[in-house]
């Protein structure tokens, strides 16, 4: 008897899928134990949540100044309590004013939370809407061209693949499809489709509420093509943390000379983020760790009023100023 | 050569010092030199076999093994000697793991990587117990490196099971028991099985249990563990059974229905072995050295959310037979035959 792995796994897969889906496996389950154990851990492996960190040092403010007085040994506790009420005026005394300046600091950096919030608003860095709304479903450019190249190269994975910005989730449909344990997630407002797993959620919160390694597979579209540079390097660095090992990650985006020419000048001159070249992407990918980058041209688009038959000259003319409008960066993470 | 004499910070029981051991016992029967043990501390029924580092005295033809696992004077002492020196790299944990709860033990994570990248300018070979390890020792630098699986005395399993420990692990079973051996220690991440377990409980078994073995190498993440459990309303499913006697330890493996490994970091991980020994399915997360030790052992999983680890376990627990013939099949590959005729290649290798 030998174990045919691949199938165990398919079938492991399938039955977490099943579980999802009829509801015995409540969505937030996992995050709330997450949340449970967080209360156990240290602050300082409570990695990158300022919220739950600094709750932890409003917690631990507060200096009680009535040590325990059990013992297994008998007379002690006594001892400890006369010796705990002789003494505790003097420690209640202390530990006012350093409850007092420990309360005081802990204001001061929740206050400056807040403001470093704001800041993150005004600059685009955390609250990144684009600057002309749009419908939520188009989230990826050409995006009939790249579903069958993304379920091609999502197929074969073991594990859950997770499409960030799936808008109406056509491509976790396809994904479902074709036996692949695909999830997605959207901003507030995407239709959901109730046969679906699409959470309503932000990008980089959902990241961050999944564990490092869980993803066999990632697509990022959408939120690539305007978050500012600094999201999208955390965007990189997040989405590559929640590869499992042999996961495949892939970026969907438009291309920066297309996105420049479908928009207008005061959209392009304010808009807080602009999407990354595809060799940009490749290069970030690589920078992390991942190998073997590949990078895909996606349709050109030619406008209908430009005449045709120019000869080769024409169409270097026409590769100029016509480039592909998106590109896709496929790429793995090494077992 | 003439003699080779291996080195560590601490001699203690565990799979290093068996090792060791092991690795004594080839020098002086199979390639026929002076073989001895040193270290700075030791402990456990073996110590006296052991001197103290600074009782070594070099001579011409000595050959050198440093067996690596973390920071140490050590290090630095046979790194002085003007001999051949191997080291033997049993991994060290990445600090990272550690530090949020332990700073004071992650400074001896930190340190042993320094080492580690001294050693790689003065040794050599050095030798990995797995592809992962080896990978670490040549991004460290180290010019000549292999891959040789730790030496396992797979007889030494065969231990009498505690008769009186069974009988306790057996009182009060309703439903599966799952087992992980192993330091209870953030990279470990015991954490994730009470997840699992819960979420197991939930959809699968309601009297599912959890059995943790093994010592701490971090109060604060024993008390978490402890915590964690207790407020899931698991206290009583979920045990921490710490350091065991070897009869103990048979009585776990002897009850336990699956071994369930989730650790984020292991350099090579003996308990995967010892389950398989024992005829106990594994379900591993696919993470470090794990991969290369159960290989097609057990069943390696991409993921661990809690989830995925608990649909896991019932598909095995439903049909457990193959996954325990698979880890029969793979503990050929861990025999002392094998595994010795390893080392000698290598330790021939090793210029005088």
């Amino acid at each position: 008897m030998t174990i045919d792995h691949k199938r165990l796994l398919a079938e492991i897969e399938e039955e977490v899928r099943r579980k999802r889906e009829s509801g015995d496996l409540p969505p937030h389950l996992e995050r709330e134990l997450d949340i449970v154990f967080a209360r156990y851990a240290p602050v300082r492996a409570l990695d990158g949540d300022f919220d739950q960190v600094l709750t932890r040092a409003e917690q631990a403010t507060f200096i009680d100044v009535l040590a325990p007085t059990a013992s297994s040994r008998p007379v002690i506790p006594h001892v400890k309590r006369v010796l705990r009420k002789s003494v505790v005026w003097i420690f209640r005394y202390v530990a006012q004013q350093a409850s007092g300046f420990n309360e005081a600091i802990a204001r001061a950096v929740r206050l400056l939370g807040t403001r470093v919030d704001a800041l993150e608003e005004a600059t685009g860095t955390r609250s990144i809407a684009p600057l002309v709304a749009g419908d939520g479903t188009a989230t990826m450019p050409d995006a009939e061209h790249w579903l069958p190249v993304l379920v091609d190269a999502l197929r074969d994975v073991q594990g859950r693949v997770l499409h960030v910005e799936c808008g109406s989730g056509e491509l976790v449909r396809a994904l479902v499809n074709k036996g692949v344990d695909a999830y997605g997630v959207h901003a507030e407002g995407a239709p959901a489709d109730a046969e679906l797993d699409i959470r309503i959620d932000g990008v980089m919160e959902h990241l961050g509420k999944v564990p490092a390694g869980a993803l066999a597979g990632i697509v990022l579209s959408g939120c690539v093509d305007r978050f500012p540079k600094a999201a999208l390097l955390r965007l990189a660095d997040q989405a590559v943390a929640r590869l499992a090992p042999g996961g495949v990650l892939a970026v969907v985006g438009t291309d920066p000379v297309a996105w420049e020419r479908d928009r207008s000048p005061v959209e392009v001159d304010l808009g807080a983020g602009r999407p990354l070249h595809a060799a940009t992407w490749a290069h970030l990918l690589v920078e992390r760790g991942l190998h073997a980058p590949a990078v895909h041209d996606g349709p050109r688009r030619r406008p209908a009023d430009v005449p045709d038959g120019l000869g080769e000259w024409g169409a270097r003319i026409d590769t100029l100023l016509f480039p592909p409008a998106s590109f896709g960066v496929v790429a793995s993470r090494p077992r | 050569m003439k003699a080779l004499h291996q080195f560590v910070a601490t001699f203690e029981p565990g799979a290093t010092g068996a090792h060791m051991l092991e690795l004594q016992r080839l020098a002086r029967d199979v390639l026929g030199v002076e073989s001895e043990l040193f270290a700075e501390y030791r402990r456990g029924p073996h110590a006296e076999r052991v001197r103290h580092h600074r009782d070594y005295k070099a001579r011409p033809g000595d050959v050198l093994v440093y067996h690596m696992a973390i920071g140490s004077v050590v290090a630095d002492f046979v790194a002085d000697r003007d001999l051949p020196l191997v080291v033997d790299f049993h991994n060290i944990t990445p600090a990272h793991f550690i530090e949020p709860w332990e700073p004071g033990a992650a400074y001896g994570c930190a340190w042993g990587r320094n080492q580690l990248r001294d050693l790689a300018a003065r040794a050599d070979l050095g030798v990995a117990h797995s592809g992962y390890s080896e990978e670490e020792l040549r991004r460290e630098g180290f010019p000549d490196t292999a891959v040789a699986p730790i030496l396992l005395d797979l007889s030494t399993f065969d231990t009498e099971v505690d008769a009186e420990a069974l009988a306790r692990l057996h009182d009060g079973k309703k439903g599966a028991d799952w087992l992980f051996v192993g330091r209870l220690s953030p990279n470990k991440c015991q954490h994730d099985l009470v997840k699992a377990l819960a979420v197991y409980r939930r959809l699968y078994d309601p009297h599912a249990r959890l059995h943790l073995v093994g010592g701490s190498s971090s109060d604060a993440y024993v008390a978490a563990v402890e915590g964690f459990a207790a407020e899931l309303g698991l206290a009583d499913a979920v045990t921490l059974a710490g350091s065991v006697t070897p009869g103990e330890l048979a009585a776990h493996y002897r009850a336990a229905d699956v071994f369930v490994c989730v650790s984020d970091h292991e350099g090579f991980c003996v308990p995967l072995v010892e389950a398989m020994w024992n005829r106990v399915p594994v379900i591993a997360y696919a993470a470090a050295a794990v991969p290369e030790t159960l290989d097609d052992g057990g069943v390696l999983l991409p993921a661990k959310d809690a989830a995925t680890v608990a649909a896991a376990v019932d598909r095995v627990l439903a049909d457990r037979g193959p996954v325990v013939e698979a880890g029969t099949r793979r503990l050929a590959d861990f025999s002392l035959e094998r595994t010795r005729t390893r080392w000698v290649e290598l330790l021939q290798q090793v210029p005088e």
